[in-house]
């Protein structure tokens, strides 16, 4: 799953073209879409609930 | 409780003392006698030893006493200057060796302002200073969705707890990743270059390096010139939550946030999960009414065509009526009957032919003779 910022920045930038430009309806549409799905994994992000602690010397080699 | 000293005892067969027998009572009647205490004086001779034990008098206008004081009671302390006034707590003793009467220093205090480290701390921000490293331009902003944060504390303190409960309230979304580093003593300032050494080759976004409150000296790490180095090179975002709140270290002048506590740098690390629920909501809707608008938008156009083609047509009718009334007026003027209608009429022989000559209407001859409503027969005479 893409990162929660790039999730939100790119929902924020769909939001901005579908508000600003005149699209076609294809294009709108196609918009939309990818903006519910963005959305929808924002939200089920946001949804997790429990912290992830590592401690370092788990993750000696860089990731 | 002192020990009895009998001066006139025999140490030895001779009759005589062995120097080290003399030394080592006297050092007992010293230790006994002069319990650890404060004493105030200048510094003089000051040295230290590759070991760590520094050497140096005490010195005033009358007396000086030789002092020592050993690497691991003086580790954490910035070094004094000779000519520099101080308090020593200190247990005057005798050091055998050399038969000097000596003071073994346990604390050192400046009695200048605000004391040695002071001295010290500014002695490494002028430093700092003077590298840029305390420039405000400096300061990174923080990310605003992190998700890598990582905390270098001490592993079983107040501060680790402190952090992992505001991560888990506030942003849970977030790995938290804890580097257990020494805090205080000794090698606090090695383990902590160390966590952060480590950190810097970590994919993170945002480091905390936090310590709960405590003396002067046991924050001593975090005003290292050393350590105040290794978090400015840090790659990413560090915020700096050290001692309360009164207690700025290096570490926080140098950290691209300073936070008053533990908690506090955690609350600054992260957005509250809460309120960006509510934004998720608000973009949801956004994209709702963005697309309703644009499909209005759609439907208008295609109206706004729709119109144009009838308008269209209907405009190329009526120019093709105008057109075709143009042309019927032509056609009607140059039509015949409209000449036989001003009074003009055609003469034509028994076949049609138009009689246009005088030779062709020799005397007697009968033609046709076309006028505006009808034709008659006639002759000429």
């Amino acid at each position: 799953m893409p990162e929660f910022s790039k999730q939100l920045e790119r929902l924020e930038a769909i939001v901005r073209r579908l508000e600003a430009e005149d699209l076609d309806l294809d294009e709108a549409l196609k918009l939309f879409e990818e903006g519910v799905e963005r959305l929808r994994a924002a939200r089920e992000q946001l949804a997790q609930a429990e912290l992830k602690v590592k401690k370092v010397l788990e993750i000696e080699s860089p990731s | 409780m002192g020990q009895s000293l009998d001066l006139f005892a025999a140490a030895s067969a001779e009759g005589a003392w062995t120097v080290a027998e003399v030394t080592r009572r006297a050092r007992a009647v010293i230790e006994a006698g002069l319990p650890p205490l404060w004493v105030r004086g200048e510094i003089a001779g000051f040295k230290a030893w590759r070991s760590g034990h520094w050497y140096f008098s005490l010195r005033d206008k009358s007396a000086q006493l030789r002092c020592v004081m050993f690497a691991k009671q003086n580790f954490m302390l910035p070094a004094p200057t000779d000519g520099m006034q101080v308090f020593v707590f200190a247990r005057p003793t005798l050091y055998e060796d050399k038969g000097d009467f000596q003071l073994t220093v346990m604390e050192l205090l400046s009695t200048e302002q605000g004391g040695l480290w002071k001295l010290a701390f500014e002695k490494a921000k002028a430093a700092l200073t003077k590298d840029g490293l305390l420039d405000p331009a400096r300061k990174r902003r923080l990310p605003p969705f992190p998700r890598r944060i990582a905390v270098v504390t001490s592993p079983d303190g107040a501060a680790l707890r402190d952090i992992q409960a505001v991560l888990a309230r506030r942003w849970p979304i977030a790995e938290l990743i804890v580097v257990p580093a020494q805090v205080q003593g000794a090698k606090a300032e090695a383990s902590v270059c160390s966590a952060l050494n480590r950190i810097s080759r970590l994919p993170v976004d945002v480091l905390v390096v936090a310590r709960g409150g405590g003396s002067v000296e046991d924050l001593w790490a975090f005003n290292s010139e050393r350590v105040a180095r290794a978090v400015a090179a840090m790659p990413m975002p560090v915020i700096s939550a050290i001692g309360h709140e009164t207690d700025v270290t290096l570490c926080d002048l140098v950290a691209d946030l300073r936070a008053p506590t533990p908690s506090a740098a955690a609350e600054a690390a992260t957005p509250d999960r809460a309120e960006v629920r509510i934004k998720c909501d608000v973009l949801g809707q956004r994209l709702a009414r963005a697309l309703r608008i644009a499909s209005k938008h759609v439907v208008e156009r295609l109206d706004r065509t729709g119109d144009r083609l009838v308008s269209s047509i209907q405009n190329r009718i009526e120019r093709s009526g105008a057109l075709l009334t143009a042309h019927s007026a032509r056609l009607d003027a140059l039509s015949p009957l409209r000449v036989l209608g001003r009074g003009y009429a055609v003469a034509r022989d028994a076949d049609g032919k138009i009689l246009k000559r005088v030779a062709q209407l020799p005397s007697g001859k009968e033609f046709r003779l076309r006028v505006s409503d009808g034709e008659v027969d006639a002759r000429v005479q």
